[in-house]
Order: C-alpha cells, then sequence, then structure tokens
C-alpha cells in the first residue's frame, strides 16, 4: 500500500545552512554544514514570548512557522524529535543532583510538547497536534506518522516539525548520528492522480542502518533522485517521487 | 537609585531573561505584573525562587501577602530590606 502525498512547503535549518538558497548548494555539494549554529531572529514572536524560548525552540518554531507561511489558526500538526530539549533537561537534572531549586520556566518548556505548545498558542491552533520520538528513527517514523495521519483522518493538509540539537557534552559518546538540524514540511492531500510523492513500507529489510534521516531526505527532495529508502528499526521505507 | 533598588532590577532582568531591558527601564514603582512590565504566573514563581536564591527569603507564590511584596520594584525593595532588618 502506498500513501500519496503532496509538499507544498519545505523548509530546513541547520548549522550554516539557514536560506532556500544554502540548501540547494549544499545538495549540490558547493556548500558544507558548519560548525557554529546560528540562531533564527524570530522577529513575529513578541519578546515577551521570545526570551523564553531555547535555542532548540528557536529553531523549531522557525521551521514550523516558515514552513506553514506564518499560518494563523487551526492545522494538524506532527512534531517529531528523539532528545527534544535535551540541554534545557540536562540543566535540570544537574540542578536537582545540586539540590537547587528548579527554574519553573525550564521546567514547563523543558517537556517533549513544550514547543508544539507555544506553536500552538502563538498561532492560536486548535486542531490536534501530537509529540513524538522514536530514536534515530525520529525523523522518518514522524513523517510517516504524518502522512498517516493525513490519509486516515482525510485532511487536506498537516504540518510536520522535526529536529534535533547536537546532545550535550556529556551524551556525546551514546549518539552516533549527531547533527543539530530542524525541518518543516506542509504536507498536502493529493487530489486525483497528480501527487508528488508516496511513502510504502517494504516487506523486507533490506536497506543497511543509514545516515542522519532528515538531512537524507533534504538530500532526496532538493534532488533529483526518484526514491529514497530509510529504516524505522526492521522496517525499510520506501519513499519516491512521482 | 539605591543599591538595593538596582540590584533587584538587575535581579529581575537576569532570572526572567529580560534581554532587551536595563535597570534604568524599570521603573521603581510601576506594576510588575500585567500592566506595566507585563510580566506573568511564571514570571511570579521564577523570581520567588531568584530571591530565594539571593536573599535566603521564601516568598510563598500563592498568599496575598506575596502579591503584595512582588506589586513593585519598590515593594520589593521595601520586603528585602525590612526582613533583613528585623531578620
Amino acid at each position: 500500500m502506498e500513501l500519496a502525498f503532496n509538499i507544498a512547503q519545505c523548509v530546513a535549518w541547520a548549522p550554516g545552512l539557514e536560506s532556500q538558497q544554502d540548501w540547494e548548494l549544499w545538495q549540490s555539494g558547493k556548500k558544507d554544514i558548519s560548525n557554529e549554529l546560528g540562531l533564527p531572529q524570530l522577529k513575529a514572536i513578541p519578546p515577551m514570548q521570545r526570551r523564553r524560548l531555547s535555542p532548540f525552540a528557536k529553531v523549531t518554531l522557525h521551521c514550523a512557522l516558515e514552513a506553514s507561511n506564518h499560518f494563523q489558526g487551526d492545522l494538524p500538526c506532527v512534531f517529531s524529535s528523539r532528545h527534544g530539549d535535551l540541554h534545557r533537561t540536562s540543566e535540570l537534572i544537574e540542578d536537582v543532583v545540586e539540590g537547587n531549586d528548579l527554574s519553573p520556566t525550564r521546567f514547563g518548556l523543558s517537556v517533549h510538547n513544550a514547543v508544539s505548545g507555544l506553536y500552538s498558542i502563538y498561532t492560536k491552533n486548535h486542531a490536534p497536534i501530537s509529540a513524538v520520538s522514536f530514536g534515530d528513527a525520529s525523523f522518518l517514523s514522524g513523517l510517516v506518522d504524518a502522512v498517516v495521519k493525513l490519509h486516515a483522518h482525510n485532511l487536506s493538509e498537516i504540518l510536520y516539525v522535526y529536529s534535533d540539537l547536537k546532545v550535550p557534552e556529556c551524551y556525546a559518546e551514546y549518539v552516533a548520528q549527531d547533527i543539530s538540524i530542524g525541518t518543516g514540511i506542509l504536507i498536502k492531500a493529493v487530489s486525483k492522480n497528480d501527487h508528488q510523492f508516496s511513502l510504502e513500507c517494504l516487506p523486507n529489510d533490506a536497506t543497511e542502518s543509514q545516515g542522519c534521516q532528515a538531512l537524507e531526505f533534504m538530500h532526496f527532495f532538493l534532488g533529483k533522485n526518484m526514491s529514497w529508502e530509510s529504516k524505522i528499526n526492521q522496517q525499510t521505507w520506501k519513499m519516491k517521487r512521482n | 537609585m539605591s543599591d538595593l533598588i538596582y540590584e533587584i532590577k538587575e535581579l529581575i532582568i537576569d532570572a526572567l531573561d529580560l534581554e532587551d531591558i536595563t535597570p534604568e527601564d524599570i521603573q521603581d514603582e510601576d506594576p510588575l505584573f500585567v500592566d506595566g512590565l507585563g510580566l506573568d504566573s511564571i514570571d511570579a514563581l521564577e523570581l520567588g525562587i531568584a530571591i530565594k536564591k539571593a536573599y535566603g527569603i521564601k516568598l510563598d507564590g500563592n498568599s496575598e501577602e506575596s502579591k503584595k511584596h512582588f506589586y513593585s520594584v519598590k515593594s520589593l525593595h521595601d520586603f528585602v530590606q525590612n526582613v533583613r532588618v528585623t531578620g
């Protein structure tokens, strides 16, 4: 079974790769990811709200807002991240260890659905939003989740946002794919047979383990290859360009 | 501006990540919450912790008494000074 869909808008943010042009240069091998993560300005968010945004929240919100063209109102969403705001979480853990009082702001904004909550408040979005995580397959499983929701609920569109930042140093040795990247994808339902993309689960697990799924996806999306395969545990998923 | 007034303004700016605001921007007697500086309930909790950390004073976030102390920089200043004097 193939799940067809269109992509109306796709944006991404990574160190040194911020604009559409940056990403196109990267795709054609003319630009590399840098070491220093810049942060989006997020001028649209009022300063009193913006002040509480961590780097993770800023990258995530930027991708959500740009992919949806700053749409205000109801738009179903799936937010995915492997680690969530791990920098905030580990600061809290350090405070616990040292016996300090926990910062209510950090605590409230460290939960996995914190950024999707901020996004929904800012855009007055009352549609269902989920925040998911699936190890190193978090990008692909979130994408599958969004496309499945599009079909299962007959939605006209759904916003998919994936983000992860390089983990704090104390965790670095446990993480193989440690890249800071955010992506925002506005997925639309197909009308008749005009679909751009489709996803299907292959019966075997022939594909070998992979690199960073979000980067691989961007490479596929911006390029001309007809398909991209990646895995969620033992399942191989194939994304095809029509 | 007295030293303690200035110190409290810096504490507020620091604890609440008010990046674009300087101590000079905060009026001593203006309300901190809703109107005036525009802080919210999470800020109240955060500020309570910052004051406990800086001055060793515990403020109950929900009591009417605390609300009075949290009203402005001036009221916080008077409260901190009072506790310091009376112990």
